[in-house]
């Protein structure tokens, strides 16, 4: 068997879970948040803090508050402070309070009970679990939106005034809030607002020589020396500067075009590999979003794929959406859900950008929502979704 | 108590080897853990309390039970399980 080359040195580096050490150009807004936090060090329960990371996708805003967490908890461990950054991806819990609110006190007391209370009694276990250990917790909570989105105003009310029936105790819970646009807090009624609305740090889009910065820093901790020309860089680079400034999607890109490189024993990336890879890469989407829709998300999606991977039209009508979708639910034996279900999956396709509607005009006789797919191929994403739903079967 | 009737229960004994495993737990889960019901192993869980073995915490309508380190009893009965363990492997 000939000898195994590969250009990666480390590829985990590449990996989506992957916390860099350094985060380029992104320095000032790290240095705010730790601002924003020092309390946390120098007089622990004296305040609680919010504050509000927003960006488009690829912007940083998890690898931000995922540096400043393990910062921060360094920091505080040397200092004997018991604290915890506890980081909850909201979508991940289906933006259920109970479920997050169950995660961070699993960081407390791994074996807590999963069933038998609500979350309105989490919340005074939580408290008294920190108060008993002089415990704080900095809270993230990823994907803001489909927690406001789920349990609306009265959750964040809860969860940011804990501390209001708390009276003199320490302050021992504070949150970060992570989402891409400000829009899901406008939905929150004006008093849950004012708490949240005090500290935002806005995240702008990556230039092409920022994303060429970020993507040699990963470079040099995941590949070998020489492995990736720097024609190769700038390609990438300029592939993610199109999809919006989206590190993310072009630390994607450069980990699929050195597989490329390994499959054909390259001993370099070229920009060919690059090409290929972008050519089998869902664009505009992560793979992990699709990864963490529900069963008949998918089955949905997979019914709108497949509808306009058959038909030349521009756009689809709910309507016909929801028959393909039952035709899915057919083949994979599943009970169909409600129109009403339906309605509220597509709502989750078009604020994850998957998918965007708008309602019919003039010339068709009622109204009716029409079902774009602006930028992924059909094609592409029906491969996606089958990989995944076959996954699931197996 | 005496020693005698600590480790004449089986499921006493059972139950300070599940605390010793994993930590912390539940009265529920231990009994559903030991395969019996909740008010036996109440029962059994007040006894040990009650012999300094064991301690609880509760929050809200649940409580917490763990082996308490500050026991030298519970020292030895921990060894003796791990010696048991390690010469039947």
């Amino acid at each position: 068997m000939p000898l195994y080359r590969s250009v990666f040195k480390d590829e985990t580096k590449l990996d989506i879970n992957y916390v860099p050490h350094r985060l380029p150009h992104r320095d000032k807004e790290l240095r705010l948040l730790t601002e924003f936090f020092n309390f946390t060090l120098q007089s622990p329960g004296a305040m609680s803090q919010r504050v509000i990371i927003t960006g488009d996708i690829g912007a940083g805003k998890t690898a931000l508050s995922q540096r400043f967490g393990s910062d921060i908890s360094r920091e505080a461990n040397k200092r004997g402070i018991n604290f915890r950054y506890v980081h909850v991806n909201c979508r991940e819990y289906h933006g259920s309070l109970f479920l997050i609110l169950q995660h961070v006190v699993s960081a407390f007391h791994p074996n807590f009970p999963k069933r038998g209370y609500s979350a309105e009694e989490l919340l005074p276990i939580l408290a008294q679990m920190l108060d008993e250990e002089n415990g704080y917790v900095i809270l993230a909570l990823d994907e803001f939106d489909s927690l406001v989105e789920k349990e609306g105003s009265e959750a964040v009310y809860k969860l940011t005034r804990l501390q209001e029936t708390r009276q003199n105790k320490p302050q021992r819970l504070s949150l970060i809030c992570i989402l891409r646009s400000l829009e899901a807090i406008g939905r929150l009624d004006p008093s849950t607002r004012s708490t949240l609305q005090s500290s935002i740090i806005s995240l702008g889009k990556y230039s092409e020589q920022q994303l060429i910065d970020i993507l040699n820093d990963r470079v040099s901790v995941a590949f070998k020396p020489l492995a990736v020309l720097e024609d190769t860089m700038s390609l990438i680079a300029e592939i993610a500067f199109s999809e919006n400034g989206n590190a993310r999607f072009g630390i994607e890109l450069l980990w699929r075009a050195g597989k490329h490189a390994d499959a054909e024993e390259l001993e370099a990336v070229t920009p060919e590999c690059v090409r290929k890879a972008v050519s089998n890469i869902v664009p505009a989407m992560r793979k992990d979003e699709l990864a963490m829709l529900g069963f008949h998300e998918k089955l949905f999606l997979l019914g709108i794929a497949r509808l306009f991977k058959e038909s030349h039209n521009a756009y689809v009508s709910l309507a016909e959406a929801e028959r393909a979708y039952a035709i899915v639910c057919e083949e994979l034996e599943a009970k169909p859900n409600s129109h009403t279900q339906l309605w509220k999956y597509l709502q989750n396709f078009l604020s994850l950008g998957i998918i965007k509607t708008e309602v019919s005009k003039t010339g068709v006789r009622g109204r009716s929502t029409l079902i774009y797919l602006p930028r992924i191929p059909a094609f592409e994403l029906e491969r996606e979704l089958e990989a995944l739903l076959e996954d699931r079967e197996a | 108590m005496d020693v005698e009737d600590v480790f004449s229960s089986r499921l006493r004994i059972k139950i300070l080897k599940v605390l010793a495993q994993v930590g912390e737990l539940n009265v529920s889960e231990i009994a559903r853990r030991l395969g019996v019901n909740y008010g036996t192993t109440n029962m059994h869980l007040k006894v040990l309390e009650d012999e300094g073995l064991i301690l609880h915490k509760q929050f809200g309508r649940i409580r917490i039970y763990r082996l308490n380190q500050n026991s030298a009893k519970i020292k030895l009965i921990q060894n003796l399980f791990e010696v048991w363990e390690n010469q039947n492997k």
